[in-house]
């Protein structure tokens, strides 16, 4: 166990170091000079205020030398500096992270709460009608972009019946993204749910149990939901990931004061250090949930610490 | 690893478009396609002209969805968009799946070492959705329809490179190209052409699995204004113009909507039958 556990923890680290480096790679994709393409965005700028920004993210160096500056800058817990003010990176990211967080456990939550039930009824009923509706239900759900569904609820629910503020980041404002969020990934969750469920329902003592006498209800909840919730945690990790990248768009609609929508501000403005700062903090969150997870499952299922 | 993978089944037209599933999607496609092409012969007005009729009115005899805030026909701009749409789809797909085969058979005629490396780094961001992926590529490039399209196409490329690798990595272990080997045949000929054509089929196939996301990361992009720029029309931007009026026109937010909604369905239909009828364990267990 201890070896399973310390190498994926190895992994991660290793992962998330790559990572930082290429979002360090990543300012040399910018066309022409980056640093007078920031600075054209804030107006007067010296030729000295240039060559000290050359100098200060190691633009000068070569691509990996200047690359390694940043991996190091940030293993110091240094993101830089805005281009816009001249803030520290760091703070002005990890002071809306908390925002960002209620966000995606919130979506996630919906996610989940509609996405298992909608992948258990089909699975129950699989080939019968209620297998084709949730079915198709949820290619519905993963055909509808999640701005469009966002800027629909708003519409109806804020503007038409006035359930909800229109944009503000409140206990009351979560609930329009969270859902929009929650539904267009309930239908990844709800896919997954079925195939697992439908590969246990299939087990030698799945048919054991039921030649035993118990209830349907008994088999389903208990033989057969429990090793299916191993296989939908694994999945979860990957529905999280998806669900940060629709994230960003969705804060952006709904105004709500998170990473996304700075983030977005900044791609606007072309304030590319806190763009990089962007990146590495979501990568870094969706390296650390993945492995959480994956811990998780070495826990659940022993079989997996072994390979 | 996918080493062990089974290779899909042979993918056959006709058998898929008995396939419900495909055939749906294929007719709602072909609606979508046709009215991108004639879009500049069908359209009513002209999409660009300010005025065209009143402001923001509702949709009516003179205009079928309506006007935008500017008086442009909406019906012409909805139309227009279907080619901006399909335009960047069909670009970064083409682009994305070269790419990204090239990289998935490198990776499969690699030394033991580098192959597992490599692989690893595929993984990496293969385990980063694709459209915070497009997102961050277009920061740095800079807004505008052909960065977006390079951008989707970049972000695609770990997808397509895996599946070519899954699928190459069959391929070689197969007699034909030992014996290609033994007889010192160059990898890269190897792979051009004995395991490219081999392959090109289920590639092809698979290909079409990624325009549902690249059409749906395009239009996004658009709406943050990364991608299409106003006026052109794009679905993603028409969303975007129209988003403060949404109060009082609806309809600026209803049709564009609705055309991106059943084109990306229309993809994922077609999508999951493929997956459907190519999945190697046989018919996926659905009724």
């Amino acid at each position: 166990m201890l070896t399973f556990v310390a190498r994926r923890l190895l992994t991660a680290a290793i992962t998330i170091l790559v990572v930082v480096f290429l979002a360090g790679v990543l300012i040399h994709l910018v066309p022409g000079d980056p640093i007078t393409a920031m600075l054209a965005q804030s107006g007067n700028a010296s030729a000295a205020d240039i060559a000290r920004l050359t100098q200060q993210y190691g633009l000068d160096r070569p691509v990996w030398q200047q690359a390694l500056i940043y991996v190091g800058n940030v293993l110091q817990g240094d993101l830089g500096t805005t281009i816009r003010g001249n803030e520290p990176v760091a703070p002005l990211l990890l002071g809306r992270l908390p925002n960002t967080i209620a966000l995606a456990v919130a979506g996630l939550g919906t996610a989940l709460a509609l996405g298992i039930p909608m992948g258990v009824i089909a699975a129950v009923n699989r080939g019968r009608a209620a297998d084709f509706a949730v079915m198709l239900i949820a290619i519905l759900g993963v055909s509808i972009p999640g701005f469009w569904m966002g800027l629909t609820f708003i519409q109806v629910f804020s503007l038409h019946l006035g359930w909800f503020p229109v944009a503000g980041t409140s206990a009351r404002n979560i609930v329009l993204p969270a859902l929009t969020l929650g539904i267009v990934h309930s239908a990844l969750v709800a896919r997954m749910t079925r195939s697992a469920l439908i590969d246990i329902l299939n087990e030698d003592y799945i048919r054991t149990a039921r030649a035993r006498g118990l209830r349907e209800r008994e088999v389903l909840m208990v033989h057969a939901m429990r090793p299916a919730m191993i296989s939908i945690v694994t999945v979860v990790g990957l529905v999280f990931a998806h669900l940060l990248g629709g994230q960003v768009i969705t804060e952006n609609v709904f105004s709500w004061n998170g990473i996304g929508r700075l983030a977005i501000q900044a791609m606007l403005q072309r304030d590319y250090p806190l763009v990089q700062g962007f990146i590495v903090i979501f990568a870094t969150s969706i390296v650390l949930v993945t492995t959480a997870l994956d811990l998780l499952y070495g826990l659940l299922d022993p079989r997996v610490r072994r390979r | 690893m996918t080493d062990t993978a089974l290779p899909p089944r042979r993918f056959r037209l006709p058998a898929a478009l008995r396939h419900w599933s495909i055939a749906t999607g294929a007719v709602i496609l072909a609606v979508v396609v046709l009215a991108a092409i004639l879009a500049p012969w069908v359209a009513p007005y002209d999409p660009f002209r300010m005025g065209s009729g009143p402001r923001l009115s509702p949709p009516g005899a003179a205009h079928w969805f309506g006007t935008d805030e500017l008086g442009r026909d909406l019906f012409s701009r909805v139309l227009l968009g279907a080619r901006a749409s399909l335009g960047i789809g069909l670009a970064a797909v083409v682009a994305g799946l070269g790419l990204g085969v090239s990289f998935g058979l490198v990776i499969a005629f690699c030394p033991a070492r580098l192959k597992g490396l490599l692989l690893r780094i595929v993984d990496v961001v293969y385990s980063f959705p694709d459209t915070l992926l497009a997102l961050a590529l277009v920061a740095f490039l800079g807004p505008g329809a052909e960065n977006a399209t390079l951008a989707i196409a970049i972000s695609l490329i770990p997808f397509y490179a895996r599946v070519t690798y899954g699928l190459a990595a069959v391929e070689r272990a197969k007699p034909y190209v030992e014996a290609a080997q033994i007889a010192g045949t160059a990898p890269t000929r190897i792979m051009r052409v004995q395991v490219l054509p081999n392959i090109l089929q289920s590639l092809i196939v698979i290909g079409s699995i990624g325009f549902s996301s690249a059409i749906l990361s395009a239009a996004g992009l658009s709406f943050l204004g990364l991608g299409v720029q106003p006026p052109s029309p794009e679905w993603g931007s028409i969303l975007a113009s129209g988003r403060n009026y949404i109060a009082r026109a609806p309809w600026i937010l209803i049709f564009p909507g609705l055309a991106i909604c059943l084109t990306v369905l229309s993809f994922n239909l077609i999508g999951d039958g493929i997956r459907d009828l190519t999945d190697p364990k046989g018919r996926r267990r659905r009724g």
